[in-house]
């Protein structure tokens, strides 16, 4: 049984069809990617899975079972994270409440009658949220305001707070869109050592092709709505469909 | 959770408790000071009360940072409740009428939060603006018969125990100028018991849910949390500061009435709140300090009189232009501006910064 499953997924506003009949499904500990171009509907795919839009028609299983009736958080207790593709951050707290927040998240589910017990007292809520910035590389910067870390680095927490989830499903949308050379290199890094330290399975939007190639196992190609191959990286690479619509043409 | 009360929170009740028992005294009595400012006892408890109200709103607006345009209709509750049970039902416990207060603050703040907070921004507002004029219009027209209208119900058994009259003074402490009634000793209690309250709220997971929900709503959803609930609970939480301060309200007044429904007082409670900082927690009672100063003694001064109110919107722009986080938020600066180096100056302006 796949971790996650997309059947006959339709999407429109109004006139313009985003995503059309797409079935994909992802299996767990496999790495996939998602690329097209502007507009291909990697966006609206995400933002279905995750429960920010309802679909037209199709359906969503995650483990096994619909999730189309749940609530964004609800998605997210069951195990699907997402890391946004401008860091969505918690700017004027420090790094480390940053981290509590989503340690909270993960560790007490979606709502608990605590309001009159101390923060302090919840031991795994620390925990986690250290771990969390430490597998970032935050944890020094842990007393700073979110707002005033570098870009790379907010964009490094915003990872750690999908990450804080422990999901068993991770979603990145553009993690490196942005950033320099050198916090692009550091966030690959960042992603390759995590995947293999908790055995990560992800479904990863990027534009980068060379961190497409190095880092999954399989490629889902969307053009126009629709899913116009999926392989290895190397089938990929040499689909003559994939370069017409995609990596062909222009700069790539 | 442990039995003993952590560090912080002792030094935060210890404070409050000292700040309340010299309070009245500096304000009413002290040489100098008293004659400058020119305060009287009975401002005292009024500053208390109003000051509770404004804190626990300080807890949806400051910290959850949703903006409710309806609180009068909670602190009218509370008061109605308690004018109810001791005019209609002759009630004679008024610390019990004040619990019931609470409670009914808390039933009508689950209501009208569970509707309104469908919506988000100004939406929300709109709507709690619209359900609390909906509940004065009921309490002037439709429901007359309990609340005698604008003119209400006049509460004159208001004493401790059966025993003792809520106004009279204490022995000792009173002649000493330190403690001006019963009633302002009961409210300073209860103030007491409202600040180590909403203390321990913004300890809990609660307040840094609340303001993760300011900073990013959003977010706050994609890291599992339901941020609706938690909305509701900001909104009843501060539903229930609303009803406990009406509630003590009536007792001061004496009365109970429509007019603390009425939507002005919605918006009084956020002046306040802006004045003494939002998200400050402990500027609520500054900000109500200052309203009712500016309302009851300076508006008694020849030169100012009825224009008080143009005054106060004067020290409202002044206020909100040099300290964007209020009077405590000037307050808390200067003291790292004093006390430490540079870079935690920054820092607490950046947090100020916010909102």
């Amino acid at each position: 049984m796949p971790l996650l499953e997309t059947e006959n997924l339709v999407k429109r506003f109004g006139g313009v069809t985003a995503t059309d009949d797409v079935s994909v499904s992802i299996e767990s500990n496999e790495r996939v990617s998602l690329i097209g171009p502007n507009g291909a509907g990697k966006s609206t795919l995400i933002n279905l899975i995750t429960r920010r839009l309802d679909p037209t028609e199709g359906e969503i299983r995650f483990n096994g079972e619909s999730i189309l009736g749940l609530k964004p958080h609800d998605v997210v207790q069951r195990g699907v994270s997402k890391s946004f593709q401008t860091a969505s951050i918690f700017p004027q707290l420090p790094v480390i409440d940053n981290a509590r927040i989503a340690a909270l998240g993960a560790e007490h589910g979606a709502f608990r009658l605590n309001l009159l017990s101390r923060l302090d007292s919840y031991d795994e809520v620390d925990a986690v949220a250290r771990e969390t910035l430490q597998d970032v590389g935050l944890w020094a910067e842990r007393e700073t305001a979110a707002a005033d870390l570098p870009y790379g680095d907010k964009r490094r927490l915003e990872l750690g707070i999908a990450l804080a989830a422990e999901p068993d499903l991770l979603l990145m949308d553009e993690p490196t869109a942005g950033m320099s050379p050198e916090e692009t290199a550091a966030t690959v890094e960042l992603i390759e050592n995590v995947k293999a330290e908790r055995d990560l399975t992800f479904l990863l939007v990027e534009h980068d092709m060379e961190i497409v190639m190095n880092i999954s196992d399989r490629i889902i190609v969307l053009d126009r709505g629709s899913v116009i191959a999926q392989g290895t990286p190397e089938e990929i690479r040499e689909s003559e469909r994939v370069q017409d619509a995609y990596l062909g043409g222009a700069d790539r | 959770m442990s039995p003993r009360v952590p560090r912080d929170e002792l030094r935060v009740l210890g404070l409050t408790a000292l700040a309340v028992l010299a309070f009245p005294y500096l304000f009413a009595e002290a040489p100098v000071v008293s004659d400058v400012l020119n305060g009287y006892a009975g401002l005292a408890t009024p500053i208390l009360i109003w000051g509770i109200f404004v804190m626990g709103y300080d807890l949806l607006h400051g910290y959850t940072g949703l903006l409710s345009f309806g609180h009068a209709a909670f602190w009218g509750a509370g008061g109605m409740t308690v004018g109810a049970l001791i005019h209609h039902a002759e009630f004679s416990f008024p610390l019990v009428a004040v619990a019931l207060a609470v409670v009914v603050g808390i039933l009508l703040a689950a209501l009208i939060g569970y509707l309104s907070l469908r919506r988000g921004g100004i939406y929300f507002a709109i709507l709690t603006l619209a359900f609390g004029q909906m509940i004065y219009y009921t309490m002037l027209g439709p429901a007359g018969q309990l609340t005698n209208g604008e003119d209400g119900l006049i509460l004159d058994a208001s004493s401790l125990f059966g025993v003792i009259p809520l106004d009279a003074g204490l022995p000792v402490l009173t002649p000493l100028g330190i403690i001006p009634s019963w009633l302002y000793a009961v409210t300073g209690v209860l103030t007491l018991v409202s600040v180590a309250v909403a203390y321990r709220i913004l300890q809990s997971p609660y307040g840094l849910v609340f303001k993760a929900i300011r900073e990013n709503e959003q977010r706050a959803s994609f890291v599992g949390l339901n941020v609706w609930r938690y909305k509701l609970a900001a909104f009843v939480a501060s539903g229930a500061f609303a009803g406990l301060a009406g509630g003590l309200h009536a007792l001061q007044a004496g009365n109970a009435s429509a007019s603390p429904f009425y939507w002005i007082v919605s918006g009084d409670v956020v002046i306040m709140s802006i004045l003494g900082g939002v998200g400050t927690l402990f500027g609520g009672f500054i900000g109500a300090g200052i309203y009712l100063y500016m309302d009851n003694v300076a508006s008694s001064i020849g030169l100012i009189g009825d224009r008080w109110h143009l005054l106060l919107g004067v020290l409202f722009v002044v206020i909100v232009w040099l300290f964007p986080d209020g009077v405590w938020g000037g307050l808390r600066r200067l003291r790292s501006m004093v006390g430490s180096d540079d870079t935690t100056h920054t820092q607490t302006t950046d947090d100020g910064g916010n909102d």
